[in-house]
């Protein structure tokens, strides 16, 4: 037995695509959204000014009391959370993230995300269960004093814990020291742990990940004529048995954030399937002939993607060639500064103390959402055995489930709070009360 | 029977299985599992046994009442009492009691602890301030000593090694200060095998020189050595080649050959093996005679009987025992003494020439019957083949030439009664050059 002691802990790890969420000691989260809003703002006709506030202004995170504030002056603002809720097209609904860049700006949207997840979706009180939040890797201090006093004031949770990404998918693979090769959906972070603390001074990311890909394939079709029409501009009528005829839909009132975030819903399913990582490196010439996949459309339209199977993976690992893809030109100078994987990884490992890099370079591990595209891991292996030093000896994993791998954070926290050994390290109400939410970096470091 | 006749049923087969069947079944069949259920595993006791048979059948209903309840528990790895709840087995009502399971796994490393006084008289050091070094302090408190990690996270950028030099100072310092006499302490780690920095420095610069290398740069590297050893051995190919193709009768030959062959022994092989089209006798010989005469050099003292011996090993090496013996036979034949009485360095010399002749003469004896046996072959088929075929004619011609060929056969062989009679009259005159006997008549002569 592992010694696990379970105390009906709730584990969620809120990334920038997706929130997971569910009880610790379970295997995969219960619910999984993604973790953006859909934001109606109540009082649109009447104040013109509250409604360019509500629309887009990023708050100020450090003041509470000027959060609180512009919540007053901007008017209410119906959020709507959950794959349901967003997938049904309201009027004048826009689609916001809390996330950018890898840092909250908007604490009232993650809020609402926490109450979806804990009220509708897993139907608990906070009071009575303690809390494991994962959070990312490069997280700083501000953000998570305020995460504790989000917590510990509005949901009233026993007790909090805050642990690193990179720190719990090193769990789930059963390892304390591993570097962690994170492909998520808002950005790809590299991290090494050790002894089951990450190294902070050792932390790559960059920019690139699965909704930039995502993005590059939809301007990639777009610059080839094909238009992804999101599903609320079509229905399609039965005409004889077998055959549809489709009919647009107009719907003027629908804002343009709502028609991007639908498209991107189909062109990340496009990726899903069709994407391989390519063994060598992206080579226009030599992929000019390659055969043609059909992919169908929700609207009936098949589609032929070739080259762009490979080419969209490819720019993980060379991000120069986004420059390639017509439509991607304001993207440009975000991938002339990114890295491209392998880089990133040999750069992680060549800032860390020379006695572990043996060990580094022997447990990759990968994880995220991305990193289940197919053939991912073998390229990666063959680009790092190209660039590695002799004397290590490089292994990649990755645990075989696709499932595994896009929850493996989650995997990690359920893991970490189900331990008898971890019931001494919860941050408690009480202790919260004595010290003070600066207190969380002595207890969650 | 008949039953069975009609039906076209082998007889007594199936009386045959019944009696195998139950016999099978109790030997199978452990106790405590019923047969149906034994045979839902597949039949065969599983590899590894999860539970006991024995188990299963005994544990009759136990007289505790036996409840799950979920209750509050403390902690005492815990400074503050936060009470979580879990499932506890509750036996008769009554709470198991005892402090939780896993606080005893709550280790922690004891660190040193100094007051300012005591940083005052013993721990100041230029390159810390206080304020870094209780900072360094209370990371080693919080993070166990882990100096990988606290390196990491401690604010201004210092080493490994730096942290851990002044960590081990310190405690040292604090040890030797707290300890009552020096004697006390001497035995503990940290006095007698203090932190070395430069070396750690050095063995971690080291380190990352070996792990910087990359592939291409190992492949470069094997390049360049694969390419230098080629040069080298190319090199001691040209000096071998240019040993081999000096004359035979000269000294020097086998003495440079030898003179090169001791400096290098890997050269010598190397030059015998690069021979190219070297079954030349006489360079063959240069080099038997180069590689005996390294080893007889190498004794420094040796007797000539001695090293004759090596030489007439060395030169009938290449025959078999027989023909060994069929020298011997010769030259007993001919009055030689098998070891010449009067070893000087003339007589051995013309010794070993003279098994050299026969051996020589033995070898084309063998040969000549190998032609003539041949020869002979030839003849009989031709008499035996149908005329009319064109091979007729053919052996027409042959039978023309063999004609002739017999005539040089008994030429040869009349060539080879002489030849004999030529070998022994050398062979007379050798031993004895003094005399000047009137040489015989040969056919070569004629």
């Amino acid at each position: 037995m592992y010694g696990g002691d379970e105390v009906s802990a709730i584990v969620i790890d809120l990334g920038s695509h997706t929130c997971k969420a569910g009880y610790a000691g379970e295997d995969a989260p219960k619910a999984v959204f993604p973790s953006v809003v859909g934001a109606i703002d109540q009082m649109e006709v009447d104040d013109p000014e509250k409604t360019e506030n509500n629309s887009g202004s990023a708050l100020d995170a450090k003041n509470t009391a000027r959060t609180l504030d512009s919540d007053k002056t901007k008017g209410k603002r119906k959020l709507y959370v959950g794959s349901q809720t967003l997938g049904f097209r309201r009027d004048h609904m826009e689609v916001l993230s809390p996330i950018k860049d890898g840092v909250v700006v908007d604490w009232e949207m993650v809020d609402s995300i926490w109450d979806h997840a804990l009220r509708e979706c897993l139907l608990i009180d906070p009071q009575e269960h303690p809390m494991l939040l994962a959070e990312p890797s490069s997280n700083t201090q501000q953000q998570r004093e305020r995460t504790a006093e989000l917590m510990f004031e509005k949901y009233k949770v026993p007790a909090l814990f805050l642990a690193k990404n990179a720190v719990l998918t090193s769990f789930a693979s059963g390892r304390a020291t591993s570097l962690v090769v994170d492909c998520g959906g808002g950005s790809t972070t590299v991290a090494p742990v050790h002894d089951g603390y990450v190294l902070q001074k050792a932390v790559a990311s960059s920019p690139i990940g699965g909704e930039f890909l995502s993005d590059c394939l939809m301007k990639s079709l777009e610059s080839k004529g094909i238009t992804i029409k999101p599903r609320y501009s079509f229905k399609r009528k039965e005409i004889r048995p077998g055959e549809f005829q489709t009919v647009d839909l107009d719907h003027p009132n629908t804002t343009e954030s709502y028609k991007l975030y639908s498209q991107r819903v189909i062109a990340s399913d496009i990726k899903e399937c069709v994407c391989r990582a390519p063994d060598t490196p992206y080579d226009e010439s030599a992929y000019s002939n390659i055969p043609m996949t059909s992919y169908e459309l929700p609207d009936g339209q098949t589609i032929e993607i070739g080259a762009d199977r490979f080419k969209i993976p490819d720019v993980l690992f060379n991000p120069s060639l986004v420059q390639t893809i017509p439509g991607m030109e304001n993207y440009a100078e975000i991938a002339s500064s990114a890295r491209g994987l392998p880089q990133m990884v040999l750069e992680s490992i060549n800032k860390c103390d020379v006695d572990i890099r043996r060990e580094l370079f022997s447990s990759i591990l990968l994880a995220g959402g991305t990193a289940s595209m197919q053939q991912l891991k073998e390229r990666l292996e063959k680009d790092l055995l190209e660039e590695s030093p002799q004397a290590a000896r490089v292994k990649v994993l990755a645990s075989g489930n696709a499932t595994e791998r896009r929850f493996s954070v989650w995997i990690g926290g359920s893991i970490l709070a189900s331990l008898g050994s971890f019931q001494q390290m919860w941050f408690s109400k009480s202790e919260y009360e004595e010290h003070g939410a600066a207190y969380i970096q002595r207890k969650c470091p | 029977m008949d039953a069975k006749d009609i039906l076209g049923l082998p007889k007594n087969s199936i009386t045959q299985e019944k009696k195998s069947r139950p016999q099978k079944d109790s030997q199978r069949k452990p106790d405590g599992i019923s047969r149906e259920v034994y045979a839902l595993t597949g039949g065969f006791p599983p590899l590894i046994p999860a539970i006991e048979a024995s188990q299963l059948k005994k544990r009759p209903p136990s007289d505790e009442k036996i409840t799950w309840q979920w209750l509050p528990f403390t902690n005492s790895a815990r400074k503050d009492n936060l009470h979580l709840y879990h499932w506890v087995r509750i036996v008769n009502g009554v709470p198991p009691t005892g402090d939780y399971s896993f606080a005893k796994y709550n280790k922690s490393v004891d660190i040193v602890k100094y007051t300012d006084e005591e940083y005052e008289k013993y721990l100041t050091d230029p390159m810390w301030t206080k304020e870094e070094t209780d900072q360094l302090f209370e990371l080693c408190q919080s993070f166990d000593l882990r100096f990988i990690v606290i390196a990491d996270r401690f604010p201004s950028s210092r080493t490994v090694e730096e942290l851990k030099d002044r960590y081990y100072s310190v405690a040292r310092a604090m040890l030797a200060a707290r300890a009552p006499s020096p004697g006390d302490i001497s035995g503990h780690p940290l006095v007698k095998e203090p932190y070395n920095v430069s070396q750690e420095t050095e063995r971690k610069r080291a380190l990352s020189m070996v792990l910087s290398q990359t592939k291409q740069q190992e492949r470069k590297d094997a390049e360049v050595l694969a390419e230098a050893k080629r040069i080298t051995e190319s090199r001691m190919v040209a000096r071998g080649a240019e040993e081999s193709e000096l004359p035979v009768p000269s000294n020097a030959g086998p003495e440079s050959a030898e003179r090169a062959a001791i400096p290098s022994d890997t050269v010598s092989p190397s030059a015998n093996v690069q021979h190219p089209s070297a079954a030349v006798a006489p360079s063959t010989i240069t080099v038997d005679n180069a590689s005996i005469l390294a080893s007889l050099r190498m004794l420094r003292v040796y007797l000539r009987t001695y090293a004759l011996d090596q030489m007439v090993q060395a030169a009938s090496s290449s025959a078999g025992l027989r023909t060994i013996k069929r020298v011997e036979q010769t030259l007993q034949e001919l009055g030689v003494n098998l070891k010449p009485r009067v070893p000087t360095k003339a007589v051995c010399a013309e010794h070993l020439e003279l098994r050299r002749e026969i051996l020589t003469l033995l070898n084309l004896q063998k040969q000549l019957q190998y032609k003539e046996a041949e020869g002979s072959s030839y003849r009989d088929g031709s008499y035996g083949d149908t005329p009319g075929t064109p091979k007729h004619l053919s052996h027409g011609g042959d039978q023309d030439r063999i004609f002739v060929p017999d005539m040089n056969f008994a030429g040869e062989r009349i060539g080879k009664r002489d030849q004999k009679r030529k070998a022994p009259g050398r062979l007379s005159e050798a031993p004895l050059p003094a005399h000047k006997r009137p040489r015989k008549l040969k056919a070569a002569d004629l």
